[in-house]
């Protein structure tokens, strides 16, 4: 407990310098703006602006401190275009439009957005509140990994994935593997022996992360927006003068602290994100509603509550493995652990001690982000309605120049600007196929751990195959991997067979 | 269809990357019981596996994309294509004006608006970011900030 009070006091400390402080408020404020436009969600927001961040010369701690409220900022204005438009800006929003929207048409759309602003502020609160308390002990537990362990840890992160993730496990599985073997471009750290460059200068250093970021994210983001391209304006519900009432929270309130557990722990497993978390929130609170349940769906406001906490609580959640055992928990938390190795800072389990500025740093600034998200967004949310208003032939070549200056600005090269384009066409194609990407962001970030841990694991045995088996935790591992994959087909089964004899009787 | 095909690119990039795994790369000496190949080698019969399912069993059974969707997305390839091409020798404000004019007048704008939006994000975005961020982007022909 000392312990957690002392990494506080420096992350206050850290965090609460002017211009880290700056950096919060800027970072929740762009990232609201980005969240509210339609059909962009925070992973394109990061994936966006994370080379202008890096670009700008700060330190670490301040980088990421403005990348993650970027990330939790659109987390929250996420719910904005959900409840005005009814077009999530992203899958974690999805389960948002279901009662948010039909509140806002019902005339309560003032009322709508404030108890969604309350209930994403429990839930992002619950969330650092538990990451602080559980993140140091994780870190410790992890500290003693050897590189097998970290084999088994991997393994049950791609399978959470493909047991948890998108349409089919056999896509997300390809996915990853277009991930994993992007990584393998260039030369090998070990021996020097290049591999899959074909003696392209450009090549030689691998694939740059921004350029599979900004190629895979932003630019395929682009071509979609062209594809869907909607004629003229969408119609806005105009925003009323209704608020939420204390009768309003109370009546949500174990709703909200339920949901924003859920999403906290569903967050924390590594590869599953907001997605998950907020509609497994909302099933929940439906089932527990019981005979009042039928109101689920036309503008109940348990549940508008129930998927903003979790999905807040889902976004903090994905930082714990992030930040203490450097496997991220979701596709937004994979580029901003691509990030931190772009400044040469290895996020894991040491990171607690010899980083703390870094970690307890980016703890603190979520709770003061968090406070700051809630007092923008009550004032100001017809600021940020606005943003709905933005005719698309302006969004899209706005992408396409902000994606230029990115990869220019770090880079210098004009090669990677061919490549984020060609990127932008096989991530556009693969998202048509119903390929889910995050899995191959996380594939590409883990490739290189995944590698070079097998290798050092099978140094340290001397080729022995066994080593990858021989320790407690990594048996655990093992086990609860397969756990992820098989229980979901047993339910789902078990669901089929119970549906198949309520149609015979 | 459309998995089938794309399964089918797959199977065969990844035939391509198995051969280059299990002939072409090792290392001239090395002390690991695993070398550069191995790695490269596991994914690859895993990556030969998951496309060759996929092309016996496609998911995805129609692109749903008309012509008309067609010919937009191209045209906005070939403006991204023209803006790459010309980002470095016309520099940041020229490429950046004739780009976003051009595209957001295709995309629906009419021509006046579509050139002050042209003008303001070409200049005022070379501002900001050359000038007060001071991030490097080409300047072209006309004198660095």
């Amino acid at each position: 407990m000392m312990e957690v009070l002392h990494g506080l006091g420096t992350g206050f400390a850290v965090a609460l310098s002017p211009l880290n402080l700056l950096l919060v408020l800027a970072g929740c404020f762009a990232g609201t703006l980005i969240g509210a436009l339609p059909g962009i969600g925070p992973i394109n927001g990061v994936a966006i602006l994370l080379p202008i961040a890096y670009g700008l010369g700060f330190p670490p701690e301040s980088a990421l401190i403005l990348l993650a409220g970027i990330y939790y900022g659109a987390e929250y204005g996420g719910r904005i275009s959900s409840i005005l438009l009814n077009v999530p800006g992203d899958a974690g929003a999805v389960m948002t439009t279901l009662d948010g929207n039909p509140m806002a048409r019902n005339g309560q759309a003032g009322k709508a957005l404030s108890l969604s602003a309350v209930a994403s502020f429990v839930g992002g609160t619950i969330a650092v509140v538990l990451l602080s308390l559980f993140g140091p002990m994780l870190a410790r537990f992890g500290v003693k990994f050897q590189p097998s362990d970290y084999v088994a840890l991997m393994v049950f992160a791609f399978a959470c994935l493909a047991s948890l993730v998108g349409s089919s496990p056999l896509k997300t599985l390809t996915g990853a593997l277009i991930g994993l073997m992007l990584a393998t471009i260039g030369v090998d750290a070990n021996t020097g022996v290049q591999r899959y460059s074909f003696g392209i200068p450009d090549l030689l250093a691998g694939i740059d992360f921004l350029v599979i970021v900004i190629g895979l994210f932003g630019m395929a983001e682009l071509f979609h927006l062209v594809e869907q391209q909607i004629r003229g304006r969408l119609t806005t519900v105009p925003i009323d003068k209704s608020f939420v009432s204390w009768a309003d929270i109370a009546r949500t309130k174990w709703t909200m602290l339920r949901c924003s557990l859920i999403g906290f722990i569903i967050g924390t497993l590594p590869g599953t994100g907001a997605s998950v978390a907020s509609a497994v929130a909302y099933g929940t609170e439906k089932r527990l509603a019981g005979s009042t349940a039928g109101t689920f769906g036309t503008g109940d406001i348990r549940g508008l509550a129930a998927p903003e906490a979790a999905n807040n609580g889902s976004a903090t959640g994905a930082m714990v493995p992030m930040l203490t055992l450097g496997i991220p928990g979701s596709g937004t938390t994979a580029i901003l652990l691509g990030a931190l190795l772009m400044f040469n800072v290895t996020p894991g389990p040491l990171m607690f001690e010899q980083r703390p500025e870094i970690a307890w740093g980016l703890i603190a600034s979520m709770y003061i982000g968090n406070i700051a998200l809630l007092v923008l967004n009550l004032p100001l949310v017809g600021l940020f309605a606005r943003m709905l208003t933005i005719p698309q032939h302006y969004l899209t070549p706005l992408i396409a120049i902000l994606a230029f200056i990115g990869i220019y600005s770090i880079v210098g090269n004009p090669f990677d600007l061919y490549m984020i384009i060609g990127l932008g066409v096989f991530g556009w194609i693969l998202r048509k196929l119903d390929f889910s990407l995050a899995p191959v962001i996380l594939g590409f970030v883990l490739g290189g751990l995944f590698e070079n841990n097998l290798r050092r694991a099978l140094s340290i045995s001397g080729g022995d195959w066994g080593i990858l088996f021989s320790t407690v935790d990594s048996l655990v591992l093992y086990a609860l991997a397969i756990a992820v994959v098989v229980i979901p087909l047993w339910l789902g089964r078990r669901a089929a067979r119970r549906a198949n004899a309520a149609f015979d009787a | 269809m459309p998995d089938r095909i794309f399964a089918a690119v797959l199977l065969f990039l990844s035939l391509i990357y198995a051969f280059y795994a299990f002939f072409v790369i090792k290392a001239p000496f090395q002390y690991d019981p695993l070398g550069p190949e191995a790695w490269p080698r596991l994914l690859s019969v895993i990556m030969i596996l998951c496309s060759g399912a996929l092309l016996l069993r496609p998911l995805v059974q129609n692109f749903d994309v008309d012509g008309a969707t067609w010919k937009r997305l191209a045209i906005v390839l070939a403006l991204l294509a023209g803006y790459a091409v010309l980002f470095e020798p016309l520099g940041f404000i020229i490429s950046t004006v004739l780009f976003a004019t051009v595209t957001s007048r295709l995309l629906g704008a009419v021509w006046k608006r579509a050139a002050l939006f042209g003008l303001g994000v070409g200049v005022g975005g070379y501002l900001l970011c050359a000038g007060l961020l001071d991030l490097n982007l080409p300047a072209g022909p006309l004198p660095r900030l």
